[in-house]
């Protein structure tokens, strides 16, 4: 999952950082103050959840959490996930900085289709089915991002094939444990704080409110 | 139905094999005599078994390459005296890289060495009072002798060394809180900063 230093060519590393700071850019445009919370519970959970190892079979696989981030932040997912990568370089070791642009892509940009793509139908649904959901965008973002690390790997002079085979095999168990990870956070935010998961609906309402709600924090400040 | 078998029967081995790419790749060398032995493997337990390691020198060309055994050992006799670059790709993205300094490497058959620990050792006896010449301490150990004695105190440091490794590889409370902190601390800074720009734009409107 974390690619480390020295596995990449000189031109994938600059192309993923490119595309890193592009989509931190956007995400941070998208930012909505009320989000910045969530974001940083988001980056603490992912940051951690690599050090949860849940044995399967003989071996053991860890937690990334990444299509939860993508579900309840879209866009903003870059910005929380390339902060729980940076400090896992620094902290643990894994992946490096030279890779961290690539990891970051890697990692974000199948967490934001997974959850622009099941967002829709996990606000729209009741608990159960929202969980379910939740369960295929965690383990649909594993699945896009072995892709995207073969596509690194088959960019860098590996061959494409052998290594997306290879990738893809190896996080089977990962898919599934994520899935059933991500499908118990979506039932427990759906039942405690639906509101979390229906962020467009959310904006809107305080775009068009926030003339007045402004006013009224000014007016706090002044008072305080 | 056949090849829905078999599909499921290589699923299951390399999913078998490399369930452990998920984690971190550990790589150590250290000196053994007049050889480098080394351990690769991931920080799960697993060892990267049948694993072809390359070995480069510091400027990067390639001197020789090597194969680990089953628990992702090998061991590695220079050469030249140049210092090593030990490089093994795991696939996936997984590259262990380990440098060795050759002046860690100073081989038990140095005369110079053993020269030194044997005056130390007759100095020793002498304090103690013992009966023991100094030609009797250099006659009691022959090179024979050194060489056992070597084998064995690197047999015995092995585990202490693979502990070493295991140790470094740690993750405490400590960091895991730290990590948390910074990130809360980091947002926490661009709430501030949002919030700022808000008001700001507030009073101007």
């Amino acid at each position: 999952m974390h690619i480390v230093d020295g596995a990449l060519a000189p031109e994938v590393l600059i192309g993923g950082g490119v595309l890193a700071v592009a989509g931190l850019g956007l995400g941070l445009r998208k930012l909505p103050i009320d989000k910045i919370p969530a974001t940083g519970v988001l980056s603490a959970t992912f940051f951690v959840a690599s050090l949860i190892h849940v044995p399967v079979g003989p071996s053991s696989v860890h937690l990334i959490m990444s299509g939860l981030a993508g579900l309840v932040l879209g866009w903003t997912a870059f910005p929380a996930l390339f902060v729980g990568l940076l400090l896992q370089a620094i902290f643990f070791g894994f992946g490096g900085l030279t890779v961290l642009g690539v990891n970051t892509v890697n990692i974000a940009f199948p967490a934001v289709i997974a959850g622009f793509m099941f967002r829709g139908l996990v606000s729209r649904s009741n608990p159960t089915f929202a969980a379910i959901w939740g369960g295929c965008a965690g383990a649909l973002s594993i699945a896009l991002t072995t892709l995207f690390v073969a596509i690194s790997l088959g960019l860098s002079g590996e061959g494409f094939v052998p290594a997306a085979k290879l990738v893809f095999f190896a996080h089977i168990p990962i898919m599934a444990v994520e899935g059933l990870v991500s499908a118990a956070a979506v039932y427990l935010i759906m039942k405690v704080k639906p509101a979390l998961l229906m962020a467009d609906a959310r904006i809107s309402r305080y775009d068009a409110q926030s003339p007045a709600i402004l006013a009224e924090q000014v007016n706090e400040a002044n008072n305080g | 139905m056949a090849k829905l078998a078999t599909g499921v029967f290589l699923a299951g081995l390399l999913f078998g094999m490399q369930a452990a790419q998920a984690h971190k790749v550990i790589a150590s060398v250290f000196p053994s005599g007049t050889a480098v032995e080394g351990e690769i493997g991931f920080s799960n337990g697993d060892m990267a078994a049948d694993t072809l390691v390359e070995v480069f020198d510091r400027q990067g060309n390639k001197i020789d390459e090597i194969r680990t055994d089953a628990d992702g050992f090998f061991v590695y006799t220079p050469s030249r005296k140049v210092d090593l670059v030990f490089r093994a790709d795991l696939g996936a993205g997984h590259v262990a890289e380990a440098s060795f300094d050759i002046a860690d490497l100073t081989g038990i058959s140095g005369p110079g060495s053993i020269a030194a620990v044997s005056s130390d050792d007759s100095a020793n006896i002498t304090v103690d009072g013992a009966v023991v010449g100094d030609n009797a301490t250099k006659t009691a150990i022959t090179r024979e002798q050194e060489e056992v004695i070597a084998a064995i105190v690197r047999d015995e440091l092995r585990p202490l060394r693979r502990e070493i490794t295991a140790y470094k590889e740690k993750n405490d409370l400590q960091s895991i809180l730290g990590g948390i902190g910074y990130i809360f601390g980091f947002f926490g800074i661009a709430y501030y900063l949002a919030a700022r720009r808000l008001r700001a734009k507030a009073t101007k409107s």
